[in-house]
């Protein structure tokens, strides 16, 4: 199995010990793939699906969509459009932040401001 | 700190407790018969689309700026929910429409108050669908131009002035979390440019529409459990479908089926058990308030298309702390069926 693959048939699983919609199949027709090639990428023997099928499996399991493509080494075309928009100033930002603690990326992150009402 | 993601509204307060975190999302769904028969729940039929205002500032007139918060398109008499998500951690959050509480029809204060009681808890409360009219009963969220004496704001101050909806959310205290928790044990966290300066005035509002059965539930923590030191709070200003278009080069979601489209497709509605929660009483001021349609009728206006009553014979029970529960649109409905 791959992570992605095990994270899947875990989620899947899971989700599925409590109700029974969350079958192979079912998951499968609703995210408009064959059952079969689910169970494949659950086991691991094929690659992670095209990011729209990733986004679609994500939001059926319940899960954040760029950690599901984050684990089958994807990146949403819309960071990447945000990245290539300034690659410099984005590369140099990611490289800066790799290690640094998820309070000091947090305090980074833009927040909803508050005015005067 | 609040923070957008994925067009929900993210609140953390990471200097409380680590799992001090909730999200908060305004679903579109159709507009229930605004007839007086009490409705069930409406399903949701996904979020709507917000935005920084700051991101529009060189566009948006003077007054929305100096409020921060976030933009979020609605069509007029478009209705909406607010869904809540707080995993375990318990929050009280206070809701007003037009700096109106849609719990006790008061004007907007920073801080809680019990008597009566001016928020809802979290989780216990997973949605709220609008003001509380009665026990068990809240009137639809519906979204009316401000200025024409529709919107709760209108009936209540007699005052067009603020619009929008507002937020306020205010975490327990990490010392009563940390006690609960320790009595309950580790449990499993589902996680789950306009035109004009004067169009940009027009803006929106909410105003009450049709009635739905809702109990809002009684705060049985106290009072004393919530950290009204770390509360953090946000504007949301209601463009119209013209002024999002202008402002952000989008076009809003689509209008929603009718609930007569909905219903004749076969899709359910739902209704939602607490269990042994109580519900709270309505206050005098909203018991009082007009439906859109009520004041319409009153003017020999028709301000709502399509709010003839219906049957609805397809409900689906929800149940507290149910797991992986939904309250989604299961199907396809189109506006011409």
């Amino acid at each position: 199995m791959t992570q992605f693959g095990t994270f899947v048939h875990a989620a899947r699983r899971s989700l599925q010990a409590g109700d029974r919609r969350y079958s192979l199949r079912q998951v499968a027709k609703r995210i408009s793939v064959e059952p079969s090639y689910l169970s494949k990428i659950e086991r691991g023997q094929v690659a992670p699906p095209s990011e729209a099928a990733t986004v679609r499996l994500a939001m059926e399991l319940d899960q954040d969509p760029d950690v599901l493509l984050a684990l089958g080494g994807k990146v949403s075309s819309d960071l990447q459009e945000v990245i290539r928009k300034r690659p410099r100033l984005f590369a140099q930002l990611i490289r800066e932040l790799r290690d640094a603690p998820d309070h000091a990326v947090l305090r980074i992150v833009r927040e909803v401001r508050d005015g005067d009402w | 700190m609040i923070t957008l993601e994925h067009d929900r509204l993210v609140f953390r307060f990471p200097e409380v407790h680590k799992d001090a975190t909730c999200a908060i999302e305004f679903q579109r769904t159709l507009r229930i018969p605004d007839d007086g028969l009490d409705y069930p729940l409406p399903p949701g039929m996904g979020g709507f689309p917000l935005r920084h205002l700051d991101d529009y500032a060189r566009r948006v007139p003077e007054d929305w700026l100096r409020r921060g918060g976030v933009l979020m398109p609605m069509h007029q008499a478009e209705a909406m929910w607010i869904n809540f998500d707080s995993g375990m951690y318990p929050f009280a959050v206070k809701i007003a429409t037009g700096k109106t509480c849609a719990l006790t029809g008061d004007g907007w204060i920073n801080h809680l108050n019990t008597d009566p009681q001016d928020y809802a808890v979290l989780p216990e409360q997973p949605w709220l669908d609008g003001c509380c009219v009665a026990k068990g009963i809240v009137r639809q969220f519906v979204a009316m131009p401000l200025g024409q004496g529709f919107t709760v704001e209108e009936q209540l101050t007699g005052e067009a002035e603020h619009g929008g909806l507002q937020l306020i959310v205010y975490p327990m205290k990490a010392e009563r979390y940390e006690a609960m928790m320790s009595e309950v044990g580790p449990v499993a966290r589902s996680y789950g440019p306009l035109p004009s300066q004067a169009e940009a005035a027009s803006a929106m509002g909410l105003a009450p529409g049709g009635r739905m059965r809702q109990e809002i539930y009684e705060d049985d923590y106290g009072l004393d459990a919530w950290d009204q030191r770390q509360a953090s709070r946000c504007f949301v200003t209601i463009a119209n479908s013209m002024q999002w278009m202008a402002l952000t080069g989008e076009r809003p979601p689509t209008e929603p089926p009718t609930a007569r489209q909905y219903t004749a497709a076969g899709l359910p509605w739902f209704d939602y058990f607490g269990g042994d929660l109580t519900a709270l009483e309505e206050t005098e001021k909203l018991r009082g308030i007009a439906s859109v349609a009520e004041i319409g009728g009153a003017n020999g206006e028709s301000p709502l298309p399509e709010y003839e009553s219906i049957e609805v014979d397809r409900v689906i029970p929800l149940r507290r702390r149910e797991s992986n529960q939904v309250r989604e649109m299961s199907g396809e409905v189109t506006a011409s069926s």
